[in-house]
């Protein structure tokens, strides 16, 4: 591993233990099924066996027999007391509730709850509830929902039809029209996820005497206590939500907004503490946490030497039974449309579809991954049209480092990068002609070896422009993070941030931002995560942002608390502020630095002696910091141009595949990622992130599928069908760091939570398609399982 | 996923065991090592009235070798079996199987007579025993017999196994001569589930087989004896176009499912080929041996 270490940094950049890891490594995290309460009741679901169906009848007579069976509840009376769940698009006739109320749309869905004093006895009071139905037409098939005469998922919208507009940037039609070439394909994106460890769980304790809601969850949401509060017509300083729990893995999917309904509802309905923790099928069938599930039609204009002009793409999302924020995924990808490639026209036609699946949530690049597969499926086809080799046709149309900062068609300016730099390096990290030689040697001894390639970007630390983009009566234009920097009166220094975290290291970052910024040692530096009252505006660690938002929040609370120092300072040696200098927490004279006072002479101050502080100033050292989005701040325009994101990762995959001819099985053997992601504020974790992003991208590209049969049946609903790569399945990775810092950003920093897994997918499949060539074979369908590849090969079989 | 109620026995011997499993009125299920029985109680889709918690009775235990044959108790753990120097020497085939069942940590708790008691049509074990002409020891409160492999399987998860009866030891019978053993699975992850697995073992004279049996597992209800197979290539020096016919008889000769993880028709391609591979890895192993 080669690192270009920034330089200037006294903490940033420096390879430091986490400061997360103690307690995770020795088993003293605490998650939310870890909070117990007295007298807490626990509840099990009720579950549609329908993908589509009235509800006729329920009866819980007998379930409320069971000794220990404190409620039944189902979903007129939910319905009755509470707003519907949060709704991403413009939508007001579909309405969304936890429990049904009257109508299925998916299998999984939850019709009632059973609450009772263990799991266990819910569970078997759940089976005694009798609901009958009368099953209603389905529609699985996304393109089928879209014909006029579909079964309609929501009979009061009209269509399955939820969203669907086609942009138009730059001269689309003219630049395929002189256009030498072009080819058409269509890329496919089935349904799969993240799958935490840790299912969602929640806990909900209502006070009749404080009149307050608290909640432990484990969540990873925006704005999740105000969707909370408002969905149980609260006020939000009503509701507490405890961001000091541990999220055991989310990447996305830990939107448990209904589950949270259900037990605030509960709680205050029953006056006991009440918890809903999923258990693994709960979760795969009806945590409401699917993935995208994608059809991409693709066509490019391209030049003779493979210079890529234009592009139309149409992007059918089929979103499942119900629209969250999930449909909004459909519009990341506009910030990052043309990838790091000058393409200089688009057409994109997003179309989010609703079937009668499991509904989508955010996973993991939001969108963005499917996106770089089917923009790099391109890219190897057209090498493969012009004979032009993967590498060459990447360079000539990647964008230059001296055309940065660079404005793509939609409207979004990239920060900067050097792109050919990164996968010069990734390419001499691989020894990609000794992969050649090594992939031809295979090929010679009968075997199918293919190499792959992937070029792609992570947009980060973005302002949620997509929300006014897909929803013009939302007028979202910031997306803004808050830390707070205290420093008491024993001189420790306290960061307080606003969110939970899921495992991406936010104590690490902000204790090294702020001990740099103060020049005191982050592990002496303590970071809480304040509840929802005590919180300031936070938007939650999505978007790959923290680094940049919450770092800079961090760094611009700090630097108040050290202009506070620096005055204090200055003030009792009878000087300007400029005229002194601030070192290691104490401040001197620049000129007699002899003369100086120390941290703790400057805190005792602080906190003790009125008389010695400047006129003016409030005692104690504290301060806050609310960080608007770097280039944020507009609605999009008419045409739909925005900045969406102000940083532009790169990361550029290279990975050695052999697929086996008859079983259909495919082995990564070599694997190699060239990655630009800025400043690293700690390494291990950039790293950490992008090992485990490759991973998740290897289950997407080969192993994981929500498996759907054509009655809505759920197929890979645990982890016996819904496979998910092991050690066994993931190949040693090589990191190649390279350092291109944004200009926007306090440090140089970018984000980095999505690394690895934004170009996995692509990078795979361009390695299986190299390895399948000689065959004439092509695959553009992922994942690409061995059901799948065996069934394509054996088509080769029979025409021998 | 939590279990239905039930009882729980712990018994101390195999003779406490029977007396359990005699009881009539309830349903029992014998829990051994557990990798199956835990998670099928947990989404309830096995709800015995009795847990009957075998884990503890030394008379399960052990490995025993005899004349000719070796013995195998039920209980025994799968990773011990593995490690144990009589089954490495002298079941080589029972040895390289039961390196695909599962992983270390499963290995550890999962039991020979639990694997074959549970009768997944996947499973490496009774594969093994299978091609090998294992017999099963059953016992009951009131009687034993011996069951021959061959009649033992009866459907996924089902077998010659009477309700009352537990299943106290298995018998390996030793090959004699030049021996060689294969065996290949092909699944979707390493230690996954087998869309196909082949057991085979053979016996070569100056090169020509002399005995041969194959046994093919994971594509079909049952694990299944190919005797096509073992007819057809039986006084053969095992070539290349012997090998094509039982790659092409075992392709025919299964009844496989289709799933989302591979079609039928694939499995039926996968299984012919692995027995090319498995009968050319045995033969090649007798071959570098005595023979």
């Amino acid at each position: 591993m080669t690192a270009d270490a920034p330089t200037g940094f006294r903490y940033i950049g420096r390879r430091r233990r986490p400061k997360e890891d103690r307690r995770f490594v020795v088993g003293a995290g605490r998650y939310a099924a870890d909070v117990m309460l007295p007298g807490m009741l626990h509840v099990a679901l009720v579950i549609s066996p329908h993908p589509a169906a009235r509800i006729t009848r329920i009866d819980a007579t007998a379930a409320l027999k069971l000794p220990g069976v404190r409620a039944v509840v189902a979903g007129d009376e939910l319905a009755q007391a509470t707003e519907p769940v949060f709704t991403g698009l413009d939508l007001p006739k579909m309405k969304r509730y936890p429990l049904a109320p009257g109508v299925v749309r998916y299998v999984g869905e939850w019709v009632a709850v059973v609450v009772a004093k263990t799991r266990a006895l819910a569970e078997d009071a759940a089976e005694l509830v009798e609901v009958e139905y009368e099953p209603l037409p389905h529609v699985i098939d996304p393109e089928a929902a879209m014909a006029p005469n579909a079964p309609p998922v929501h009979a009061d919208h009209g269509s399955n039809v939820f969203y669907r507009r086609r942009f138009v940037w730059g001269a689309v039609d003219a630049d395929f029209g002189a256009a030498p070439h072009t080819i058409a394909y269509r890329a496919r994106w089935h349904r799969s996820a993240t799958v935490p460890i840790e299912t969602f769980g929640v806990l909900a304790r209502w006070n009749p005497a404080t009149q307050l809601l608290d909640v432990w969850a484990s969540i990873q949401m925006p704005k999740f206590p105000d969707n909370l509060a408002r969905a149980l017509r609260l006020p939000g300083s009503a509701v507490r939500v405890h961001f000091d729990v541990d999220v055991g893995g989310s990447y996305g999917v830990k939107r448990g907004l209904k589950h949270s309904i259900v037990v605030g509802y509960l709680t205050r309905k029953l006056g006991a503490p009440v918890r809903l923790i999923e258990d693994r099928l709960d979760n795969m069938r009806g945590g409401d946490a699917h993935g995208p599930d994608r059809i991409f039609d693709v066509e490019m204009a391209f030049g003779d030497g493979g210079l890529v002009r234009a592009m139309k793409m149409r992007a059918i999302d089929d979103v499942g039974a119900y629209a969250g924020r999930a449909p909004l995924q459909l519009g990341k990808p506009v910030g990052a449309i043309v990838g790091p490639y000058r393409i200089r026209s688009v057409a994109y036609e997003p179309i989010s579809v609703s079937t009668n699946k499991t509904p989508e949530e955010a996973v993991r690049g939001f969108g963005q991954s499917p996106t770089n597969f089917a923009i790099e499926t391109g890219m190897d086809l057209i090498a493969r049209k012009l004979g032009v080799d993967r590498v060459e046709l990447r360079r000539r149309n990647l964008i230059r480092k001296d055309e940065f900062p660079y404005t793509i068609p939609s409207g979004s300016t990239y920060d900067s990068g050097d792109y050919h730099a990164v996968l010069d390096k990734v390419l001499v990290a691989a020894d990609w002609n000794a992969l050649m030689r090594r992939r031809d040697a295979a090929r010679a001894a009968g075997r199918l070896a293919g190499v792959g390639l992937s070029c792609c970007l992570e947009p980060s630390g973005g302002n949620a422009a997509f929300e006014p983009l897909l929803n013009p009566k939302n007028e979202t234009t910031t997306w803004m993070e808050g830390c707070h920097v205290k420093i008491d009166l024993t001189g420790a220094v306290v960061a307080a941030m606003g969110t939970s975290s899921s495992g991406q290291g936010h104590e690490t970052l902000v204790s090294t931002v702020v001990g740099e910024m103060l020049e005191r040692d982050p592990e002496t530096i303590r970071v809480v995560h304040a509840d929802s009252l005590g919180a300031l505006p936070s938007n939650s660690p999505v978007g790959s942002r923290m680094a940049i938002m919450l770092g800079g929040a961090a760094a611009g609370a700090a630097r108040k608390v050290k202009s506070q120092l620096i005055a204090i300072g200055a003030h009792n040696l009878d000087a300007a502020p400029e005229a002194c200098v601030y070192a290691d927490g104490a401040v001197a004279l620049a000129t007699d630095p002899a003369r100086r006072l120390s941290w703790t002479q400057l805190v005792e101050i602080a906190h003790r002696k009125f008389h010695l502080l400047p006129p003016g100033m409030e005692p104690g050292l504290q301060a806050t910091h609310v960080w608007e989005v770097p280039t944020g701040g507009a609605l999009p325009t008419a045409d739909g141009r925005v900045q969406m994101y102000p940083c532009y990762a790169f990361e550029a995959h290279v990975v050695y595949a052999e697929v086996d001819r008859v079983t259909g099985q495919t082995a990564l053997r070599a694997y190699f990622v060239g990655h630009d992601c800025g400043v690293m504020i700690n390494p291990d974790i950039v790293h950490g992130m992008t090992y485990g992003g490759i991973a998740h991208g290897i289950g997407a590209a080969l192993y994981e599928r929500f498996h759907y049969d054509g009655n809505g049946q759920l197929l890979g609903g645990s982890f016996m069908d819904y496979l998910i790569p092991s050690s066994h399945e993931v190949p040693d990775i090589t990191i190649v760091d390279h350092c291109t810092p944004s200009p926007l950003t306090t440090f140089g920093q970018k984000g980095s939570g999505e690394a690895g897994y934004l170009g996995a997918p692509a990078a795979i499949a361009s390695a299986v398609n190299d390895a399948l060539a000689p065959l004439g074979l092509h695959i553009a369908s992922l994942p690409m399982t061995v059901a799948a590849l065996g069934d394509l090969l054996a088509t080769k079989d029979r025409a021998k | 996923m939590k279990a239905v109620d039930f009882d729980y026995e712990q018994p101390r011997s195999v003779a406490e065991t029977c007396r359990l499993l005699g009881e009539t009125g309830r349903e029992a299920r014998l829990l051994a090592g557990g990798q199956t029985l835990a998670p099928l109680l947990a989404m309830r889709l096995a709800r015995p009235a009795v847990v009957i918690d075998i884990n503890r009775i030394e008379e399960f235990q052990g490995i025993d070798a005899e004349a000719e044959s070796v013995v195998i108790r039920a209980c025994t753990r799968q990773s011990r079996a593995l490690a144990d120097p009589i089954v490495q020497s002298r079941l080589p085939l029972l040895a390289k199987a039961l390196s695909f069942v599962g992983h270390v940590q499963t290995r550890n708790r999962g039991t020979i007579g639990g694997s074959l008691a549970n009768a997944d049509p996947s499973a490496e074990i009774g594969l093994a025993a299978l091609a090998l002409d294992a017999e099963i020891e059953a016992r009951s409160a009131t009687a034993s017999r011996r069951i021959p492999i061959g009649d033992f399987f009866i459907s996924p998860m089902v077998t010659a196994l009477a309700p009352d009866e537990c299943l106290t030891v298995v018998r390996f019978p030793l090959p004699q001569g030049a021996v060689g053993t294969g065996f290949r699975e092909a699944s979707i992850r390493r230690s996954d589930f087998a869309l196909a697995a082949v057991a085979v073992q053979l016996v070569l004279e100056r090169g020509v087989c002399r005995s041969l049996a194959v046994s093919l597992g994971g594509a079909g209800a049952t694990p299944v004896k190919l005797t096509a197979i073992e007819h057809k290539l039986l006084d053969t020096r095992l070539g290349d176009a012997e090998l094509a016919e039982a790659g092409r008889l075992a392709h025919d000769a299964i009844d496989a499912v289709s799933d989302i993880h591979a079609s039928a028709a694939h499995r039926r391609r996968i299984a012919g080929a692995l027995t090319m591979r498995a009968i050319a890895e045995a033969r090649d192993e007798a071959l570098a041996g005595r023979a």
